[in-house]
């Protein structure tokens, strides 16, 4: 078998350069073709991480536990108590990296100029930051020192919408306890950035401000958390779940629907992506090379009139076919690790201006080579790339060397 | 020397005469002078036909209607004409507010949200109906100034919200007379820069009582825009029926 291979490789390989022109062309067709499905493989990689991370990072966190029938009607008349128990243990066991208790419920912001609705957020700004990034993506003024804070951070663009400032005074309508109005008049002491529907619905005050607000003593709305990678979310959840039957508690999947959904959506469209372009591949490949194998013919007559079996026949051309999708496969992967790796800092999306944010997306993707992805994808067009080309090697290894002779 | 002595002569009468200038017209407490205009306004109860003007560059249109008023809290407003908007009213009972859509046949109850909203398509909003006495409750005043005008003496009023008052207003500044007749209100922003206008244009006998017959709501940041509220006939301190405030008069009229 050695000796064959020692006699075949050779042979093989010389006769790829027979006629340099059109291997170039197959290979450029092998290797742009999966530069392609390389290539957006890890764009849309970076994208659905970074619409994933997007959400997850500004307020939703891995999961949340809430009241039942908090998510439907998000006012204080859904409350739940503190954590205790052994809710409270497995929230601050490992199984949980980090949580945050809010009191989130929908509210009025009332300016000089104008009145909008938004959601007032009492948070602890230490916890929060543990979990969000928002209290860091302070462009004006400061974020919340304290559970007791009594300022008020808003959006940017919330903001600019109510012609209001950092310093100046806003009034905040929401229901309180009782189910009656309560009204209050809150400095604003710093501006976020975020993707602008974020800065339209969140403004954050400390939580004790909140509580004393709507006057529900200590009760809480929400606790957001987030699990240590190691950790199987749906474990975690499942045992918070035993712990405390009677509250509602979610996974990031089903809080925020659209990450989850582009995420998978993803990973469908380039197995999608990845029989296209092999169909396409494919027909360029088994072209060339059944053309390649009737220019031949002579020569595979002779070749078995000197004595070479068809299978050996059939085992060169083969192998000839390997060699070429394997050199287009490995152009494709150098093509696919350069055009990553020119994006050191990421790709801005920032001319796509806001309207990358509609479909979840951050500001800045960062494509990463994944060596699993490359080495899976590149095997099956380098394998169903040689399958296909057995039909012009079966079609070499039949001929009669009498026939084949016979011919010019 | 007898100059010197004469011009000190002087400016002593001068400095004396200022001081009993003084004495005789003492500065008024600004409270109560608000308050005052507030009674004269309302009174314990009131009465009145009016008619509303809501003026816009390119339109402007007439509306009349009847208002009741009971209290610091109790208000119902009826629209009598144009027939288009005949019917529909606004009930204000202690901080609640409902309007009735005879369209519609429905009461509705305005949710906070509304409250800024504008009142029929005029300058004025839900709160300023509802929430009139603000002004006394949720501010301190301080005489700023005072002029006279004819007979009259005119006191400027600066009212600033109270700390953690849940008011959006820098300040608001008030005209009163010194009979109690409210003569304008501009509504600052927090960088002291006018927002809406108030003036009163007109002041009459009306019930018995002078009173500020036309008032004008102008919003500084739009050219053309102005609300023009007139009181055609007014009666005062009129004991009013008790079904006269409630949800069942708003929906089915018995006045």
């Amino acid at each position: 078998m050695m000796d064959r291979l020692r006699l075949l490789l050779p042979l093989a390989w010389r006769n790829l350069w027979r006629n340099p022109r059109r291997t170039i062309i197959t290979v450029l067709v092998v290797s742009v073709g999966l530069w392609s499905i390389l290539t957006f493989s890890v764009l849309l990689k970076a994208w659905s991480v970074s619409s994933r991370d997007t959400t997850l990072k500004l307020m939703t966190g891995e999961g949340q536990i809430h009241a039942t029938g908090y998510l439907d009607d998000p006012t204080v008349a859904h409350r739940m108590t503190q954590p205790a128990g052994k809710l409270e243990n497995i929230l601050s066991s490992s199984a949980v990296a980090a949580y945050t208790k809010r009191l989130r419920i929908a509210a009025i912001v009332q300016s000089e100029y104008k009145t909008l609705p938004m959601t007032l957020v009492g948070t602890d700004p230490a916890r929060e930051r543990r979990l969000s990034v928002l209290p860091d993506r302070v462009r004006e003024g400061r974020y919340l020192d304290g559970p007791a804070d009594t300022g008020i951070v808003l959006g940017r663009n919330l903001a600019r919408r109510l012609k209001t400032r950092v310093g100046k005074r806003v009034v905040v309508m929401a229901q309180d306890e009782k189910g009656k109005l309560a009204e209050r008049a809150f400095k604003v002491i710093g501006l976020y950035a975020a993707p602008q529907q974020t800065e339209d619905q969140f403004a954050f005050t400390g939580l004790k401000t909140a509580q004393a607000f709507t006057g529900i003593g200590t009760d809480i709305t929400e606790i957001a958390f987030v699990t240590p990678d190691s950790q199987d979310i749906a474990d975690v959840i499942a045992r918070m779940k035993a712990s405390s039957p009677g509250r509602d508690i979610q996974s990031w999947k089903t809080l925020a629907p659209l990450s989850y959904a582009v995420s998978t959506f993803f990973n469908e469209f380039i197995l999608m992506w990845l029989w296209i372009m092999f169909a396409l591949m494919a027909i360029g490949i088994v072209n060339t090379q059944l053309m390649a194998v009737f220019e031949r013919i002579r020569e595979f007559g002779l070749l078995q009139a000197l004595g070479m079996r068809p299978r050996l026949v059939l085992m060169e051309v083969t192998l000839e076919s390997a060699m070429l999708i394997g050199v287009g496969v490995g152009l494709g992967i150098a093509m696919s690790v350069l055009s990553v790796q020119a994006f050191p800092n990421g790709i801005d999306l920032g001319f796509l201006g806001r309207g990358a944010e509609l479909v979840g997306a951050g500001h800045i993707l960062y494509p990463k080579v994944d060596a699993g992805d490359f080495a899976l994808y590149s095997l099956i067009v380098w394998t169903l790339g040689v399958v296909a080309t057995l039909w012009p090697a079966r079609r070499a290894s039949r001929v009669s060397p009498v026939e084949a002779m016979g011919r010019f | 020397m007898i100059r010197k002595a004469a011009l000190i002569l002087l400016a002593t009468a001068a400095m004396t005469g200022l001081a009993s200038a003084d004495t005789t017209a003492p500065a008024p407490n600004p409270d109560a002078l608000l308050r005052a205009a507030f009674d004269n306004w309302r009174a314990d109860s009131s009465q009145a036909d009016m008619t509303m003007t809501v003026h816009r560059p390119d339109w402007e249109r007439h509306m009349e209607m009847k208002t009741w008023t009971q209290g610091d809290d109790d208000a119902l407003v009826r629209f009598t004409a144009p027939a288009k908007d005949a019917g529909n009213a606004t009930l204000k009972k202690g901080d609640e507010t409902w309007v009735f859509n005879p369209k519609l046949n429905q009461v509705i109850k305005l949710p906070a949200s509304m409250l800024a909203q504008s009142w029929m398509g005029s300058d004025f909003s839900y709160n300023d109906l509802s929430k009139a006495n603000d002004l006394l409750t949720e501010y301190t005043h301080k005489l700023t100034g005072s002029t006279k005008d004819g007979p009259h003496t005119v006191y400027t009023i600066d009212a600033i919200p109270k700390p953690g008052a849940p008011v959006v207003w820098g300040k608001r500044t008030v005209r009163v007379r010194e009979d109690g007749i409210m003569l304008g209100e501009t509504y600052f922003d927090q960088d002291m820069k006018p927002v809406r206008i108030m003036t009163t244009e007109k002041v009459s006998m009306i019930g018995g009582r002078d009173y500020p017959v036309v008032m004008t709501m102008r919003p500084e940041d739009e050219e053309g825009k102005w609300t023009r509220i007139e009181t055609k006939d007014a009666t005062f301190n009129q004991s009013m029926p008790g079904y006269l405030f409630t949800l069942s008069n708003l929906q089915n009229p018995r006045n």
